[in-house]
């Protein structure tokens, strides 16, 4: 009977879709490409240019490509980064921590679902809304304490990054205490452990790779921050680590560079390709160690 | 020693603590720990409280003005027209300006008048007018601001202002999102600069997104989960997956403004915009739609395959439709992330000063969080008012949006 | 267990079928689930119009052997097949017959009742809808509700959504929906195993039906129910085909150890 016989146009149409489908998934492998490519090259064009040494970008303390007078050393928007996204992880990183442990072994499964909604909503508000605030109404608040506050600083944008990324830590250490065994957990309290000995001495330990995880990836998210760092901590590379004077990051020069219109293919816009792509790295080596950090501890416990 | 002692333990205690002192210490010590960690949580609900609490707030501000109109007010009853209260109040303020009746009409019969009548004029009802309640207000983009006092703290100050005032000047409470605030253009004066702009091409924009990026991030998810093997091609493409959920989204405005802006000379125009969020919300709706896919029962997909269905039938048939709940929350998400998404448009170099909505893909834009970012950075606290104005609305479309989200994830919870 | 009770190295036949009478006949099939063989030459041949039991111990591959008869087990990764599965005269592992071709002319019910989250119609209508059908729908899915001793209970309601019905309900929907797409062989999987005893006889009953114009070949662990609706029997133990044959000799007279001590309930 040869109605069972392939159907050509059945078996072609099939094909189509299934190459269509595969052509989707493909796109984000494009993406990946043409982010490379467009660094890339740019960034050798960069590097190319005489005025350009390797030795001044990584050592020289003078960012000034925007300027008549040209200096491409890329440590002040490091130091600058630095220092916003240090500050964003003394913040947040304990508190996230802190909520991780209350929502893993204290919080009931009703009160739990609750407390992670608000923190995801703290995860969702626009961080140009973070911005406004961190300018407009805590820097004012930090100027009545600390002394010689600038306007625009990177104390008070690392602050409130330290809340944007408290959601990261937190629901990623949530999860890996969870995974934490029960009957480790039974072991413990079997020997007589109380719950704060139970919480120090196996519970963290046994999910010490996941918060470090969580860490990682909330300081990658930090490092790429753009809208916090570029209207409250403004747009001035300085070599310091003293966060009360206006820094530039390596965000807020990109924004800075972009809305500013250089002609394309001019040194001043190569440069901004040149800071995306150290970026691009920094958060892309980020992610890895993250991912198989927590690779690893999955692999432990399943 | 004793015989009944501890011989390997001989420091501890030989009796159980029976009291219940040492249990009463240890339950308070465990409370206190409690108390101790929800502290963030506390501190977080604390932040987002101040947040719209600042936000809202400084939509409102007492203003002292001299204007550049007629400076007189109108009762509410006077300006009351169910529809046409523009007109009337601009009736009322041409004649308060001098301007006969017979020029008034002229002036609002004329289309072309009529439109650079609205953009400069600012019709309100104010909360508060030199004293008395809900009067209609006429102001314009010309009038100076001689005092602009926050609501908060500026109460008290209210009594010093109306002193202070000298003839001709108005004090004002000036509620900034008002009802024109959404309807109006935008302009270089913030008195008079309205939002309809930056709705309307956050509005494109999310249109554009969602047309791009849902059908390419759902046929991602059909490919990883229906078709794919564990092959190379495939673990390739879910590391990379991945990876660019972890690219900072400032990169994305790099790419597009090399790819779509220069290379492909679109300019910095909606559809330009549109294609760099959808890159950028793509993984977004992938993990959605994968785990709304992973969630409709294998049993389904047996019966069809069983019933001679073809694998494009299955996904098409089966798969899709059974996983349509979890797939819209991914959408909903998606767009409320293109809602709030602004670097990457800075980049592209879409914070040009916009005054008009665009009127294609093709058209040059503004956005919410745009029109936000620049009248901050205008650095005048008039701009700040109407930013955060912008605020409120997107914090408001955003709570939507979530709230949607999380009702669809309830209402199509499985019930396999 | 004994010496004797090795599995043999031909499968114990008592009567054999003729060619004509055959809807399906397997040749020395083996498969392998990556490294695990679970079929090892397995050879049957399916009566047409009768209702063929396949029987024992779960893991012993009576599953996997239904499945391989509509190409089911293709979906799952790392499947390899040698052997031969003909049906009416075209051999199914062939490389240009077409699988989905192959499951719509012989049907299958699953073991736990598996309707689609749509209404009644719809679920019945699907299988005709994926050949876009272009008669009298109504028609079709009223015979078959009919066949599937569904309509007198569901004929009013045929909106509803499939998943109201109860667990009976659901496995009888089922089958209507495998019998719409006209099938000539059903495959079922422990059909009953889901259900309650009352669910079960109204099954037994329409299989009783069904073999009027269908080959039907069951999997069951129940050797009650074996013995209640089958014509044949063909026992299995770790991938063979031990024995085969009418079910009365089966159950009263097996030829081999294995199938003796498996119908009298000493393993299994």
């Amino acid at each position: 009977m040869t109605q069972l016989r392939l159907k050509p146009a059945a078996r072609a149409r099939e094909r189509i879709v299934g190459g269509l489908f595969l052509a989707c998934a493909g796109l984000s492998v494009l993406t990946t490409v043409g982010v490379v490519l467009v660094l890339l090259s740019e960034t050798t064009a960069f590097f190319a240019d005489p005025a350009v040494t390797f030795r001044e970008f990584f050592t020289g303390t003078q960012w000034t490509p925007l300027f008549a007078d040209q200096r491409f050393g890329i440590l002040p928007l490091l130091t600058g980064t630095l220092m916003v996204t240090g500050i964003a992880l003394v913040v947040g990183v304990p508190l996230g921590l802190m909520s991780a442990i209350y929502l893993s072994e204290f919080a009931q499964p009703g009160r739990r679902r609750r407390v992670t909604s608000v923190l995801e909503l703290l995860a969702g508000v626009p961080t140009v809304v973070l911005g406004y605030f961190a300018l407009l109404f805590v820097t004012p608040l930090l100027q009545r304490v600390v002394p010689g506050l600038d306007l625009f600083n990177p104390l008070s944008a690392g602050i409130v990054m330290g809340f944007m990324i408290l959601p990261i830590v937190s629901s990623i250490s949530t999860d890996a205490m969870q995974a934490v065994p029960a009957p480790l957990r039974q072991a413990a309290y079997g020997l007589g452990a109380t719950k704060r000995q139970l919480i120090w001495r196996v519970v963290l330990p046994a999910s010490l790779s996941g918060i470090v995880a969580s860490v990682i990836l909330a300081l990658s998210r930090a490092v790429g921050e753009t809208m916090i760092v570029t209207l409250a901590a403004g747009q001035r590379p300085l070599f310091t680590l003293d966060p009360r004077e206006t820094i530039a990051t390596m965000t807020s020069f990109i924004v800075q560079a972009a809305s500013g219109d250089q002609p394309a293919g001019s040194l001043a816009s190569r440069s901004l390709y040149a800071v995306a792509a150290t970026l691009f790295v920094i958060t892309l080596l980020l992610n890895l160690v993250s991912q198989i950090v927590v690779r690893r501890y999955r692999e432990r416990y399943e | 020693m004793s015989a009944s002692g501890r011989p390997i333990r001989p420091d501890l205690p030989d009796m159980l603590d029976v009291g219940g002192r040492q249990a009463r210490r240890r339950r308070r010590g465990i409370r206190a720990l409690e108390a101790a960690v929800a502290v963030p949580v506390v501190l977080a609900l604390l932040l987002i409280g101040a947040l719209l609490f600042d936000v809202i707030t400084d939509t409102v501000s007492w203003q002292v003005i001299e204007p550049a109109g007629s400076g007189r007010s109108f009762s509410f009853a006077e300006g009351f027209a169910a529809l046409g209260a523009w007109e009337r109040v601009m009736r009322l303020e041409l004649a308060a300006r001098g301007v006969s009746d017979a020029d008034a009409d002229a002036l609002l019969a004329d289309p072309d008048e009529r439109r650079v009548l609205r953009a400069r004029n600012r019709v309100e009802l104010m909360p508060w007018v030199d004293g008395r309640p809900f009067r209609w207000l006429v102001t314009t983009a010309r009038d100076d601001l001689v005092a602009d006092v926050p609501l908060i703290g500026g109460a008290g100050g209210r009594r010093e202002l109306l002193a202070s005032a000298e003839a001709g000047q108005v004090v004002v409470l000036n509620a900034w999102l008002d009802a024109g605030f959404l309807s109006r253009n935008a302009s270089r004066s913030p008195m008079t600069a309205g939002l309809l702009p930056a709705l309307l091409g956050s509005l494109l924009l999310v249109a554009l997104v969602i047309v791009i990026a849902v059908p390419l991030g759902v046929g991602a998810a059909v490919y990883l989960e229906e078709y794919a093997a564990d092959t190379k091609i495939s673990r390739l493409i879910e590391l990379n997956l991945s990876n660019l959920a972890g690219v900072p989204s400032v990169v994305y405005g790099i790419l597009g403004l090399t790819v779509f802006v220069r290379l492909m000379r679109l300019g910095p125009v909606v559809l330009a915009g549109a294609l760099t969020l959808a890159l950028l919300v793509i993984p977004v709706v992938v993990v959605a739609a994968r785990e709304a896919i992973r969630s409709v029962p294998p049993s389904l997909r047996q019966a069809a395959y069983g019933l001679g269905a073809a694998r494009s039938q299955v996904v098409f048939r089966v798969v899709l439709p059974s996983a349509i709940g979890g797939i819209t929350t991914g959408v909903v998400l998606a767009i409320a992330r293109t809602i709030g998404e602004t670097a990457p448009l800075l980049v592209l170099g879409a914070a040009a000063f916009v005054p008009r909505p665009p009127d294609g893909v093709l058209s040059t834009f503004t956005a919410v969080p745009i029109q936000i970012y620049t009248w901050v950075s205008e650095n005048d606290v008039e701009f700040t008012h109407a930013a955060s104005a912008a605020i409120v609305v997107l914090l408001a479309v955003l709570g939507l949006l979530y709230g949607l989200a999380f009702y669809l994830r309830r209402r199509f919870a499985r019930r396999w | 267990m004994t010496d004797a009770a090795k599995i043999p190295n031909e499968t114990v036949r008592s009567s054999s079928i003729a060619a004509e009478e055959a809807a399906v006949v397997i040749g020395d099939l083996s498969l392998w689930y990556g490294d695990f063989q679970a079929l090892h030459g397995v050879s049957l041949t399916v009566p047409r119009n009768q209702v063929t039991a396949l029987i024992g111990a779960s893991g012993c591959g009576k599953s996997t052997l239904l499945r391989s008869i509509n190409r089911m087990n293709d979906l799952v990764d790392g499947v390899r097949v040698t052997g031969t599965v003909r049906y009416d005269g075209v051999e199914l592992y062939d490389s240009d017959v077409d699988p989905v071709e192959v499951r719509r002319r012989i049907g299958m019910v699953f073991q736990k009742p598996n309707p689609f989250p749509k209404s009644i119609y719809e679920n019945v209508a699907f299988g005709p809808r994926l050949t876009g059908f272009r008669g009298d729908l109504d028609a079709l899915v009223e015979r078959a509700l009919r066949g599937a001793a569904l309509w007198d209970e569901v004929s009013g309601k045929l909106r509803e959504s499939g998943l109201s019905l109860s667990g009976g309900q659901q496995q009888r929907l089922c089958i209507a929906r495998a019998l719409a797409s006209d099938p000539s062989v059903i495959l079922m999987d422990e059909p009953t195993s889901a259900l309650d005893p009352i669910a079960t006889d109204k099954i037994e009953r329409l299989i009783a039906d069904l073999k009027r114009d269908y080959t039907v070949l069951i999997v069951t662990h129940n050797m009650q129910q074996a013995g209640r609706v089958s014509d044949r029997t063909a026992f299995m133990h770790l991938g063979y085909l031990v024995e085969e044959g009418p079910t009365d000799l089966i159950f009263t007279n097996p030829k081999h150890e294995l199938t003796e001590r498996y119908v009298s309930g000493r393993f299994g």
